[in-house]
């Protein structure tokens, strides 16, 4: 008895063993799970085998930027370019593989190489990703098109470093102040015509969230103060005032905090919280996705935002697509600035040159990239269609590329396709054109800028006696060390 | 948890004799689990330390670098912040949350009537996940007209409280949420403790004329003494390791009021990439709770002789 049950106990381990090991069997078949991961709507799109007269080897083509599940007609758009795309491409597979970037699972999926070939990042992340060695040069592949001197110059910057260009642009983006028209009509903010008055400096923004809030009760401004987007908005805001945050001297990054004009500047931002108690209840808990939620539900009448975003407050949030008008961020005693930058694509440090090169084609049947081939046109024009169906503005791109026939087909397909009344968008891009207006994020180590600005945010809009000529000293000096630590070498 | 309290077990004392063969039979049920342990506990352990002496792209080594991430942690100017919130944390969980589970403990075990009720409600909040329990509070602290307390505060004529964003009170209503969630458990194990006590001990003083107090403080109180002091260590190993409530309540703010050390190993990871220098916090937090660890071994060993 005793015996059985020693060797039942001995069978059962080796048992257990044995199935361990076979878990860790290497997984050959990577490639077919990852094709049954996509919807079944989307296997038709997958390519036939029909029309192979080159015999090119077979290859994958993963695409990060696939939309998600919940978009159904953005899908159908992109299975449309993915035909397009495959009777040129026969033998490359098109693998839908959504991807949000996110970075808690970022760096898990780029070290066990299973980033999709091209994906969309957040405008901060470039350099980042850069420097953790995370994606791809594809200086050859963007020189061979000649794409590398079609792009906007100051987003080549954004997207290369050593002279080595890891990425293209989705879109540009220049901030601007977007507002919320329902409000304004409500607080009978609007003109003859039915234009909103917006405020054309920050003294006069503090005045018309006032009325906003006095005859609507809802917030006049949607501040951030949540995370590094808090930041982000006020290094534009303090522009604005004169100040700039970050100076060069001898080829290392000088600290410029604590200034007379920035600091007020956080002056004017505490006022609007105490003086004038415009913003939402809680700016500390306010990041760029809730902004866009007090936008499009009219909780909050203006938003910094930028063109490149308006789909959030109409087609996320609800918005009607006629309720929402772009305008230019107001000017201060400083001058006029508008930040700007751009929504990179980036492409996989494990992807080959043809699986490059077939994303850069992909881009082409999308119309994102710097061509005005007729399939480049369609992409265009579905692109503008799936819009207007789904009630998002068809506005003008900010000028990412710098070729003219790019420019002139894009402005076209968008006069086309035009489903909002763009006297409520002109003036914003009247003034992105206007000299000195744009200006790109300070350099130096913006994230650790943005990130001590947010602190000083957090203090002056919860303290009441919160002493911001110190705030900012303090943030200063820590802003000073961590470039000292991290970038002056 | 479990499992220092099942390594407990295994330092009983043991004949010192060749290994036998009953002994072999016991190591290769244990070596599924401890090959499983090795993989995934040891290893990425060892390593972790590795990684906080090198410089590192993503998670791919580069340059031996000694301890300069751990200078750099140091002179960081969120790190001292986050080292003093921790000990705030730890006073306000000792002053809030360490005395409430004893308290309900006592007034559910004198409760006559719908005992198993209050036991079975008290623990409840327990089966909440825990990130649902936190943005939960977190929409009872929402500041202005729309938090849930705010609103309950207006039917009796209060003005609207600013909560989670004043930052001397960050960090005690933080700490209360957490309680509310937590209390109920560790309430059930001093119940446990207490329904242990001889009952005789009880009715004797309850002849002798003794009220509920002194039955409390010259019984209840000295019996459960040393399981009060187990569950006061583990409590601040816990609570040193804080993260997602100020994560998720209020994101490390006001202007770092609440910002924790596991807050700032997360910064370090996933929001700069820095990965050398979250595994060198690690490491020294790691050796803070290696000693209260080490504390803890001591106090229950002797309470067992």
């Amino acid at each position: 008895m005793k015996k059985t049950k020693r060797l039942v106990s001995m069978l059962m381990c080796f048992l257990l063993i044995a199935t361990m090991l076979v878990g860790c069997k290497k997984d050959n078949n990577t490639a077919n799970t990852s094709k049954n991961d996509t919807p079944a709507t989307t296997e038709e799109a997958t390519p036939t085998e029909a029309a192979t007269d080159t015999p090119a080897e077979k290859f994958q083509l993963k695409l990060g930027i696939w939309p998600e599940d919940t978009l159904p007609d953005d899908i159908k758009l992109h299975e449309g370019y993915v035909k397009t795309f495959n009777e040129t491409h026969p033998n490359v597979e098109v693998v839908p593989d959504h991807y949000k970037y996110a970075t808690d699972t970022f760096v898990s999926l780029a070290e066990s190489g299973n980033l999709p070939t091209i994906f969309e990042t957040w405008y901060t992340e470039p350099q980042k990703l850069i420097n953790g060695g995370f994606v791809a040069d594809i200086t050859d592949e963007l020189k061979a098109r000649g794409w590398d001197t079609a792009m906007n110059p100051s987003i080549l910057n954004l997207l290369s470093k050593d002279g080595k260009i890891y990425g293209i642009p989705r879109d540009g983006y220049a901030l601007g102040l977007m507002v919320n028209v329902e409000l304004f009509e409500d607080a009978g903010l609007v003109d003859a015509n039915g234009y909103p008055k917006y405020p054309k400096t920050w003294d006069e923004l503090a005045q018309t969230a006032k009325t906003i809030k006095d005859k609507t009760g809802q917030a006049g401004l949607c501040l951030l103060a949540k995370d590094n987007a808090g930041g982000w908005h006020f290094s534009n805001i303090a522009w604005a005032f004169g100040a700039t945050l970050t100076l060069e001297k001898d080829g290392k990054f000088v600290a410029n905090v604590n200034t007379p004009e920035a600091i007020k500047a956080m002056e004017y931002v505490k006022s609007l919280k105490w003086d004038y108690d415009v913003l939402t209840p809680d700016p500390t808990n306010e990041d760029w996705g809730t902004g866009f939620v007090n936008l499009g539900t009219s909780t909050a009448a203006m938003y910094i935002a930028a063109n490149d975003a308006v789909n959030q407050p109409t087609q996320v949030n609800g918005l009607p697509v006629d309720k929402l008008s772009l305008v230019p961020m107001p000017a201060g005693p400083g001058g006029q600035y508008s930040l700007s930058g751009g929504t990179p694509y980036m492409f996989s440090k494990d992807a080959t040159p043809d699986q490059i090169n077939a994303a850069l084609d992909y881009l082409e049947v999308m119309g994102k990239a710097p061509v005005a081939t007729d399939d480049a046109i369609a992409g265009m024009k579905a692109d503008a269609q799936n819009k207007n169906d789904n009630g998002v503005p068809v506005i003008p791109r900010f000028p990412c590329w710098v070729d003219q026939k790019v420019l002139d087909a894009e402005s076209a397909v968008q006069k086309e396709y035009s489903n909002v009344d763009m006297n409520l968008y002109n003036d914003y891009f009247n003034i992105i054109k206007a000299d000195g207006n744009l200006r790109l994020e300070e350099p130096g180590s913006a994230q650790d800028l943005y990130a001590e600005l947010t602190k000083v945010l957090q203090a002056v809009i919860t303290d009441k006696k919160a002493d911001v000529a110190s705030l900012m000293k303090t943030a200063n000096d820590n802003y000073q060390k961590l470039l000292d630590e991290n970038v002056n070498k | 948890m479990a499992e220092t309290k099942n390594d407990l077990a295994n330092r009983t004392p043991r004949t010192t004799s060749r290994m036998k063969r009953k002994d072999l039979t016991g190591w290769l049920i244990m070596l599924p689990t401890l090959l499983l342990f090795a993989f995934f506990v040891w290893e990425p352990l060892v390593e972790s330390i590795r990684l906080s002496l090198y410089t590192a792209k993503g998670i791919r080594l580069e340059k031996f670098v000694g301890f300069s991430n751990y200078m750099k942690v140091l002179k960081h100017p969120d790190f001292l912040a986050a080292f003093s919130n921790t000990f705030v944390y730890i006073l306000w969980s000792l002053i809030i949350g360490f005395l409430v589970p004893i308290i309900i403990a006592v007034l559910i075990t004198e409760t006559t009537h719908f005992r198993s009720f209050f036991r079975v409600g008290v623990y409840f909040p327990n089966i909440m996940p825990g990130l649902a329990t936190v943005l939960m509070w977190g929409f009872f602290f929402r500041p202005g007209n729309t938090g849930v307390l705010n609103i309950l505060l207006d039917k009796i004529g209060v003005a609207p409280q600013i909560w989670l964003t004043n930052p001397k009170w960050t960090i005690p209503l933080i700490v209360l949420a957490m309680t509310w969630k937590g209390a109920g458990s560790t309430a059930l194990i001093y119940m446990a403790g207490i329904s242990n006590i001889n009952p005789e001990l009880y009715e004797a003083a309850t002849i002798d004329g003794a009220g509920i107090l002194s039955r409390m403080r010259y019984i209840t109180v000295p019996s459960i003494f040393s399981l009060g002091k187990t569950l006061l260590i583990l409590q601040i190993i816990s609570v040193f390791q804080i993260i997602y409530e100020p994560l998720v309540m209020t994101n490390g703010g006001p202007n770092n009021a609440s910002i924790s050390i596991m807050q700032l190993v997360y910064n370090y990871a996933f929001r700069d990439y820095n990965y050398p220098m979250a595994a060198a916090l690690s490491v020294m937090m790691s050796i803070v709770l290696i000693i209260l660890s080490g504390l803890y071994f001591k106090i229950t060993a002797s309470k067992e002789n």
